[in-house]
């Protein structure tokens, strides 16, 4: 039993860090997940990442730098952080799990922190080594992603209280969910994309058509027109619904 | 009356108006933008470092037009040797190409029509004992003792003799010109190279030569498209005596899968696999030195596009690490149905050791230096002047570089621009180890093309000369990882040396904090921890199991 484990929120990831098997266990013993410190971290992970990219050492930079390009960045850390919570819980909800979206969140989050302390120290370093010395770079960057997956492994297996085995297990499954919601992401953006073409295309169609025309004008009358349709479409339908219970009445009367 | 200022303005504009006038009148573009690559390995446009001088037709040379002429050689005198392919002779309806001989200014000195083979008389008969015997079928006789060419498709000359593949006839003819009574050039034969008899020699292969080099031995090395193992190489009496330079075969997936069957497999069942060979040399050109530099024209393959043998046939480019290099484009580009990379199909080694590759596909001529770095990009397809159709040969002399364009039949000798000569200048210089001396030249090259990828490193090695690290590393920065690395590590050395006082006197001041702090803390954590339990015993008093 430990006496001293009322500090605060900031501070709990640094104690996890330090004490990877007993740490998360304690978090859960008092219940002091945030929400907040975890979201800190991960926008940290978003700067961090980009900072590595912009700012490490000519020497050991092998990024296309010369265009800088942030979208792929904002995939590789916070569109994959969600996606792991969302898949992760979408599963172990489904299978005995104990973690909530919260608690998986932020024990995600918390087992980034060596990750992201590797990176700042071989942004560091990489400043200030030859491609000699290479071997420290590569050194830190192992050892801390070690760590960190040693802690979302530690973290997993305490937020939904699983074995380690199906700990495991259940990591493995989670990476098949992310690509599976990544499709779907992908499938859904393309077919809106579609639909808005769709629309686009009805517009300029309109705007050939009549051309003495005002561009508000138009959208006010293809607005109007949309109306008017889904207006009909709507009366319809519960005239149909009417017709509908009607029949059903005259069934019971009957 | 208009005043004095008025009419200032006014003769100003007129000189202004003048000027612009003149200079776009004088100004003339090249059908091709000069480009580059950069560190990155992206395209960016560049200075032109060659320009069209100008384009000699056959009707130029006084010879009539040129049909599909398929090589040319410039001697160190300056004669401009072509092999004219697929001209149509009037001396006899079998006779199919010429060798047109012109001196450097293109000036018709004369054509090799026919061959004479009066002096090699014991050859003719031994011909006419293997025909007797059988040895040889009756259509291989009539080739090999043709007294025309059928499609002479490469030509060297050493001195005065001159070597030509002659590709349909199935041999190699050497000889030395002359002139008959008619007027009419031919050639007097010294000695025919034909189709080995050798074991090693396969007998199912055909002997095609389509290129012949003569190296300082005087061994003769005949390129066969047919041929897998290399150039043949013939001594100079026309004795077989082997293979030389056959490429390596590229480590594709393929090629690794058959290997890792070939360990399972029966041998019966090796035998009927696919044999993986590699690709033939498609063309090759000999330096002062001695050294013997192959091109590969598939393209599919990336290793070996070129090399630089020894005469013991081992590729120096491999050691020194060029070979991992990307020679011609970087970038394979499908466009309107085609795929476009670059398909190396002649070398030329000019002087210094500049490397001119010949693109076939691109119709450009990629100019390295003996270092392979990339140098100028320049020509293309097309058909203005300075473009071509389909690329044959490519020479150099001194500072130009002669283009042979086969569908045009016609000979392009580009120039070399001032800029041109800045660059070889600075390059010369640096490939000596003259940095210092390379400095100003590069910076009158950047001065004029701040793209040009090599002047930053030249100019970086200058600095670094001279331990200006810090001038050294901007210049290195995104334009060369080693060079970076050698001048960062002065810049640290240097960085530390001078400040070696203050970095010790920060690194103890931070440890004796470090101490401290962990020692009040220590101190503060065990009473809080104390405090905690003493508190966690008085709630729980009473409760103890």
């Amino acid at each position: 039993m430990r006496f001293d484990l009322d500090m605060p929120a900031w501070k709990w990831p640094f104690y996890i860090m330090v004490h990877p098997f007993e740490g998360f266990e304690d978090l859960r013993w008092k219940k002091a997940y945030s929400m907040r410190v975890s979201m800190v971290i991960v926008a940290l992970f978003f700067i961090i990442s980009v900072c590595e990219q912009l700012m490490t050492g000519f020497l050991f930079n092998e990024n296309y730098v010369k265009i800088f390009n942030i979208v792929p960045i904002i995939i590789q850390t916070i569109v994959l952080f969600f996606t792991w919570v969302i898949g992760n819980w979408a599963l172990c909800t489904l299978f005995d799990g104990e973690g909530t979206m919260k608690n998986i969140c932020v024990n995600t989050a918390y087992a980034l922190v060596p990750l992201l302390i590797g990176k700042v120290v071989n942004i560091i370093l990489s400043n200030c080594l030859l491609r000699t010395e290479s071997a420290f770079i590569t050194f830190v960057g192992y050892l801390t992603i070690l760590w960190s997956v040693v802690l979302l492994i530690s973290g997993m297996r305490t937020v939904h209280q699983y074995s380690i085995p199906k700990t495991l297990l259940f990591m493995l499954i989670t990476v098949f969910a992310m690509v599976v919601i990544i499709i779907l992401l992908v499938l859904l953006v393309s077919l809106f994309q579609q639909v808005y073409v769709f629309i686009y295309s009805i517009y300029t169609e309109l705007l050939y058509r009549f051309s003495n025309l005002e561009p508000t004008a138009l959208i006010l009358i293809f607005i109007g027109v949309i109306v008017v349709v889904a207006t009909i479409v709507i009366a319809a339908y519960t005239a149909f619904e009417k017709y509908q219970l009607k029949k059903e009445l005259q069934k019971l009367k009957s | 009356m208009p005043s004095i200022k008025r009419i200032a303005v006014r003769a100003a504009a007129a000189v202004m108006a003048s000027v612009t006038l003149f200079t776009s009148v004088a100004y003339a573009d090249e059908p091709y933008d000069g480009y580059n690559y950069d560190w990155w390995g992206d395209p960016v446009p560049s200075q032109n470092g060659y320009v069209v001088d100008k384009v000699i037709t056959g009707s130029d040379i006084g010879v009539g037009a040129l049909n599909e002429p398929g090589d040319m050689f410039i001697s160190d005198n300056g004669d401009i040797y072509i092999a004219d392919t697929a001209y149509k002779g009037t001396l006899d309806s079998s006779m199919k190409g010429r060798i047109v001989v012109t001196d450097s200014n293109f000036q018709h000195k004369t054509t090799i029509e026919y061959l004479d083979f009066g002096d090699v008389q014991d050859w003719v008969a031994e011909q006419d004992n293997a025909l007797a015997s059988g040895a040889i079928d009756d259509t291989q006789y009539k080739k090999v003792t043709d007294i025309y060419f059928d499609g002479p498709s490469g030509v060297f000359v050493d001195e005065d003799v001159i070597y030509v593949a002659d590709n349909s006839n199935d041999r190699v003819v050497s000889f030395t010109a002359e002139t008959d009574g008619n007027g009419v050039g031919y050639g007097k034969v010294i000695t025919v190279y034909t189709r080995p008899d050798a074991d090693v020699y396969d007998s199912s292969t055909t002997f095609n030569p389509s290129k012949v080099l003569v190296d300082a031995a005087d061994n003769v090395y005949v390129c066969i498209k047919s041929i897998t193992k290399g150039a043949v190489v013939f001594s100079q009496d026309g004795e077989f005596n082997g293979f030389f330079g056959a490429n390596r075969v590229e480590a594709t997936a393929d090629v690794l899968l058959n290997a890792f069957w070939k360990l399972i497999f029966s041998r019966e069942q090796v035998k009927k696999m696919k044999r993986s060979v590699p690709v033939e040399i498609s063309n090759f050109d000999i330096d002062e030195d001695n050294f013997i530099y192959t091109v590969t024209e598939s393209k599919n393959v990336e290793t070996d596009i070129i090399k630089k043998l020894n005469s013991a046939g081992t590729n120096i480019f491999t050691n020194l690490g060029y070979s991992e290099n990307t020679f011609g484009d970087y970038l394979t580009k499908y466009y309107r149905g085609q795929t476009y990379s670059s398909q190396i199909t002649d070398v030329d080694i000019g002087e210094n050791g500049t490397i001119n590759l010949l693109d076939l596909k691109t119709g450009r001529v990629f100019q390295y230096d003996n270092e392979c770095n990339l140098l100028f990009i320049f020509g293309g397809k097309g058909s203005q002047k300075g473009t071509f159709t389909t690329v044959n040969a490519v020479e150099s002399v001194g500072t130009n570089v002669y283009v042979l364009d086969g569908r045009k039949a016609s000979i392009t000798k580009f120039k070399q621009t001032e800029f041109g000569s800045i660059v070889h200048d600075a390059i010369t210089l640096f490939n000596r180890g003259k940095y210092d001396e390379a400095k100003a030249p590069w910076e009158e090259a950047l001065r004029r093309d701040s793209n040009y990828w090599l002047a930053y490193i030249g100019l970086g090695n200058a600095y670094l000369n001279q331990g200006e690290y810090e001038v050294a590393m901007d210049y290195f920065m995104y334009n060369s990882k080693v060079g970076y690395n050698d001048a960062f590590k002065g810049w640290r050395m240097d960085f530390i040396r001078d400040n070696f006082t203050l970095i010790a006197v920060i690194i103890v001041g931070l440890l004796v904090l470090v101490y401290v702090i962990a020692a009040i803390r220590g101190k503060v954590r065990a009473k809080k921890r104390a405090e905690a339990e003493r508190l966690f015993k008085a709630q729980n008093k009473g409760r103890e199991d």
